[in-house]
């Protein structure tokens, strides 16, 4: 089963639950996604949230953050754009976990979770654009 | 997100319940915090806690934290599967008091 669906949230720390249900409704109608479906919506959902905590350093804005999430020739990708700060992707390192602290994990996650973390600032009408694959 | 404290003898137990992500760390915070800061042992339940992200995994470092630097202790307990697959994630099983 192929599938490509799109949506957009607002940008804060109430709209990530939406965000995971809108990704575990689609996780759970594909077989081979289902049994990773947990985490996957981490994967997802601490990209968002490194958008609300960094791009807009948690503060109130009207912007939307999209979320496009395609899943094609078993290849799984999951799309976040958003128009806060432009990240530096040379500055977005996972923490050292020797460094025992609170924060930091999110994208150390991520890394773990998903094959390919893609950084891209060029997209018209957004300002970042972040892409996570995950092939199966 | 929402949360029940039991207290018996010198054990606070902290029950957790529902997803734990960023927008909830502070309710669970000032759930956690104030018990370790009275010097209680603190035991927090996570049994019926269905997801948590690195938010609530912050939550559960900074209470090892707090406790050990005030010579106290907080043991998670009941850990849900998919808790612990987090935790193991982050390479904290060996770190954090698993009970």
């Amino acid at each position: 089963m192929n599938f490509k669906q799109e949506s957009e949230f607002n940008v804060n720390s109430s709209s990530l639950k939406d965000i995971r249900n809108f990704a575990r409704d689609l996780f759970e109608k594909v077989e081979e996604l289902n049994d990773y479906k947990e985490e996957l919506v981490l994967a997802l959902a601490e990209a968002a949230q490194n958008i609300v905590k960094h791009a807009y350093k948690n503060q109130p804005t009207d912007d939307l953050l999209k979320v496009i999430i395609n899943y094609n020739e078993k290849t799984l990708m999951m799309e976040l754009f958003d128009k806060g700060n432009a990240a530096i992707p040379e500055n977005i390192k996972p923490r050292n976990l020797d460094d025992i602290k609170a924060g930091g994990l999110g994208t150390f996650f991520i890394g773990q979770i998903m094959d390919e973390v893609i950084f891209k600032t060029s997209k018209i009408d957004w300002v970042n654009h972040l892409i996570l694959v995950k092939k199966f | 997100m929402s949360y029940k404290i039991l207290e018996e003898n010198n054990i606070s137990t902290v029950y957790l319940n529902g997803e734990i992500d960023m927008d909830v760390t502070d309710t669970a915070k000032e759930a956690i915090l104030p018990l370790i800061e009275a010097g209680k042992e603190v035991h927090i339940n996570l049994k019926d806690v269905e997801y948590m992200d690195s938010s609530g995994i912050s939550v559960l470092i900074e209470s090892h934290q707090k406790a050990t630097e005030l010579g106290t202790k907080v043991i998670l307990k009941e850990i849900s599967k998919s808790v612990l697959k987090v935790i193991m994630m982050a390479k904290l099983e060996q770190i954090l008091n698993l009970g």
